[in-house]
This record gives structure tokens, sequence and C-alpha cells, in this order.
């Protein structure tokens, strides 16, 4: 292939080409210095712009948008009660996952990486410690009992940032070869979900504490961008059956339910329709209904 | 409540003959799960707006603009497909209404000294970046290019959804991003001359 065009070598960064297209993009840019350091710097462009607009994703959302998003907005009555958009919070420069992701190679991105890893938790524990991003927490979500979506939400962000192939986050391989005969606090007779169907493939997992017994949360990745990767969590608990409740930290969106003395929760980066999807599939496997 | 049922009712007659005065009640009846979703999307909804109109007062009055319209159409939204892709669609043609009735006044869009965002870290990244140079840069670019430069290279989505968004082929989507992505590269002093400056323009 000769020089590829603009549109090419673009889409080609952007994971947009066929492989075989990509192969020859890859093959040009391997022989060409010249534009190999121009796909460099299309990168780094990229990079810079995704780092400068995700932090608008840590701001506050003004309490004018959540009233219009719950179609509260008496629209000149509200007027005099717009909150005004507040001074942003100190963010960690935590890009957007599909976004992520895609430059993961670039050094650019490497050198964002490294800030988000660092800044991910502390970044949602600032979220929840200064009213958080979205809804106003319900009665029931400022409950103790419920600091552990914090913890499984923290944790997920992490695993979102670290990428589909870092499983150094991954107490527990999915490769028994690799899980040095740790196991998961899984119920007996418990079956591990499979979400094939939706893309998703189970990378292992992790134990952590919920209500002071071990659970478990299982991760899984896909390439599906406007998925991205899923973690589902299992607890047992003692507490009534819950019907399946939306929450959100930061860009993080959970369901989690109680079903005859389990506790569950589906998390990931996608938007609510997607979880309640995988929620119900989740439900009918678990016999978690 | 009676009276809340009654002015729930009131809304909703009101929207369902075709009215979007909220007035009415000052409350939009609105199943839970829109709702949800609605609320779920609104940061990269800020996100977005932010970076087509530059400016953090815009940007916020353009989803409140969207959010208003969405639930005066949400019987046209359709489950099953994506409801980011639906809510972008909605503020990239509020925000394309407000260009051209802006364009017909031959107002000029509101300039603000304001930044994307602050704090300490991110100044240091920035001053690494340049990131100033790119936010000028961007403000630049024909509105499209920035929507399709937003949508993909920000937000994430591939050309497929990006297109379907701003209702065009794959084609110009690829080739709006072609353009916006050189412009920025010659603005920021890694160009290649003043041929693809031009093009970019167009």
């Amino acid at each position: 292939m000769q020089r590829p065009s603009d549109e090419l070598l673009i889409a080609y960064l952007d994971g947009e080409l066929d492989a075989e297209t990509s192969k020859e993009v890859a093959t040009a840019i391997a022989r060409d210095p010249a534009l190999a350091r121009e796909a460099q710097m299309l990168g780094e462009t990229a990079a810079a712009l995704r780092v400068m607009f995700d932090e608008v994703l840590q701001e506050s959302v003004p309490e004018r948008l959540l009233a219009a998003a719950r179609g509260e907005v008496g629209d000149s009555e509200l007027d005099d009660k717009v909150v005004r958009f507040p001074e942003a919070r100190k963010p960690s420069a935590a890009p957007a996952a599909q976004s992520w992701r895609r430059w993961a190679s670039l050094p650019i991105a490497a050198s964002v990486a490294c800030l988000i890893v660092g800044g991910g938790v502390g970044y949602l524990l600032a979220t929840q410690s200064s009213g958080g991003l979205v809804p106003q927490p319900t009665e029931q979500t400022a409950a103790a009992s419920l600091n552990w979506l914090d913890n499984v939400a923290g944790y997920h962000k992490m695993l979102v940032n670290a990428g589909p192939n870092d499983t150094a986050l991954v107490d527990i391989p999915a490769d028994p070869q690799s899980s040095g005969g740790h196991k998961l606090a899984l119920p007996q007779d418990f079956h591990l979900p499979d979400l094939k169907p939706w893309g998703l493939a189970y990378q292992g997992g992790r134990v952590l504490f919920i209500e002071g017994r071990p659970a478990t949360q299982l991760f899984y990745t896909t390439d599906n961008k406007a998925l991205g990767p899923v973690t589902v969590v299992v607890a047992t608990t003692t507490l009534p059956d819950k019907a399946p409740t939306p929450e959100q930290r930061g860009d993080i969106n959970m369901l989690w339910w109680r079903h005859h003395g389990h506790e569950y929760a589906v998390v990931g980066t996608a938007n609510l329709g997607y979880l309640w999807n995988i929620h119900n599939d989740l439900a009918w496997q678990l016999d978690a209904i | 409540m009676p009276q809340r049922n009654k002015a729930d009712q009131d809304a909703l007659s009101s929207r369902q003959a075709g009215s979007s005065d909220p007035a009415v009640s000052g409350f939009r009846p609105v199943s839970a799960r829109f709702s949800d979703q609605l609320v779920a999307v609104l940061p990269r909804l800020r996100r977005f707006a932010r970076g087509l109109t530059g400016s953090v007062v815009e940007a916020d009055d353009l989803v409140q603009a969207a959010c208003e319209r969405a639930l005066t159409r949400e019987h046209q939204f359709q489950e099953g497909t994506r409801f980011d892709s639906w809510m972008f669609r909605i503020v990239q043609t509020i925000w394309i209404d407000q260009i051209r009735a802006r364009d017909v006044r031959k107002e000029e869009p509101e300039t603000e000294a304001e930044r994307i965002g602050t704090d300490e870290p991110m100044r240091r990244v920035e001053a690494r970046l340049a990131l100033a140079e790119v936010r000028l840069a961007l403000k630049d670019l024909p509105p499209e290019q920035r929507a399709a430069l937003m949508l993909v290279t920000v937000d994430g989505l591939s050309y497929k959804e990006a297109a379907a968004v701003a209702e065009v082929p794959v084609g110009t989507i690829m080739s709006r991003l072609a353009r916006a992505r050189v412009a920025l590269q010659v603005k920021l002093g890694g160009g290649r001359g003043s041929k693809d400056d031009a093009e970019a323009k167009r």
C-alpha cells in the first residue's frame, strides 16, 4: 500500500478498519518513519482532547439539569432556584473507558493512565463526599449498609481504567491454573453467569466483604465499546428482598437487588438500559428473580 | 395527593395534545426508567455540549433544552435502541438550530474565557500537552467536524454510531473526522502545510 489517505490513517487509529486494511496501514506505518510520527501525533492530539473533556464528567451536574431530566422543571418558576455550575472539584483526569482503550498503546494515554489509576478510588470517594454527580441519594442509598456499592464501583472504575488486557486487578483469574489455588467466595452450587451472548468474557474475580461476610465481584470484559466491562457482585445477606434499584457513582452505573438471602449487583459504564437487560439475564441464570 | 394527581393528569393531557408547555404544573410525568436513563447520561451530554459550544453556560443551557425536548418526546424513543445516541442527536439538532438562528440574526456566539475545567494536576498535564491550544483549535473547526470529533474521539462512539447520531453516512463521518483531526494537528504545529489547512475549513 502507498501512503494511506488521512481517512484511512485515522480510521486505523480509531480501530475502524477491517483486519486486512488495518494490516496494510500498519505495514505502511512500520515502513515509513514520517507516517509513524504523524500517526503518533494524531494519537496524542486525540488523547489531549479526551483528557480535556473527560474532566467535565467529574464535575457536579447542576441541579437545574437534574430537575430537567426528572421532568421537574417549571421553567420560569424554577429560574430563581437554579444552582449554578460549581467550581470543578479536584478530579483525577480519568478518560472515558471506551476511548481510553482505543488509545491504550499511545504514550500520552499511558501517562494519563497513571493519573487515572492513582486517582480512581479517590475520585469516587470525593464524588460521594461532596454530593455525587447525579442523583441525590435516596434514603436507602444513604444507609451504611450500602457502602459496599462505593467499594464495588471504585474497583470497577480501576478495572475500566486499567484496560481489558490488564488482569493485575483480578485477584483470582478465570484460568484455574493461574489462580494459585485461591477460590472465590461463591455460594454452593453456584454457576458462573454466562454473559457470552452479550459479548462479555469472564476474566476472573476478587473477594470482598459485604455485611461482614465474604462476597465476590466477577469481572467480564468485552470489545463492545457501547457496553464496556461489566462486573457482577454476588453476596449473601440477611436483609429482606429488594427490587432492582439503580445507583450511580461517577460514571459507573449499577443495578443491585436482593433475593432470597442473596445480594446481587451488576456494574458497568454502560447506560442503565443495558444494565437492566443484563440484570434480567443474570437474574434468570442465577434464579434470582 | 389528589392535587398532584390532577396536576399530573393536566400535564399528561397537555403532552398528549402535543404541548410541551410545562407551566401547567411545573412537573412532567415521566417514567422512572426514562428519567433514570436521562440522569445517567447527563455527564456525557454536558461533555458533548461543552465541546460543541465551547462554553460552560451555553453547554448547560443546551443540555437543559435537550432534556426538556426529550421529555416531550419520550414516546418517540424506541426501546432497544441506544438512549445515549438518541440524546446526542437531540443535543446536536438543537445546537445546529441555534447556530442557524444565530447566522440569520448575524449574532456572534458568546465568547468566554472560561476554562473547560480547573484543577492543579490538570494544569500540569495541560502545560505538557498544550491543551489550551487544543481548545482554541477546536473552536475554529466547522460545527459538523467538531461534533464528529466529540462523538468519536472524545465519547468513543463508533463511526457507525456517530453517523446515526449525525444522520449522515459513515463515509461523511470518516471524512469529517479526518479533516478535523488533520486541522487540529496543523493548528498545533504538527501540520503539513497550508493546503491541508485550507481543506480542513471545508
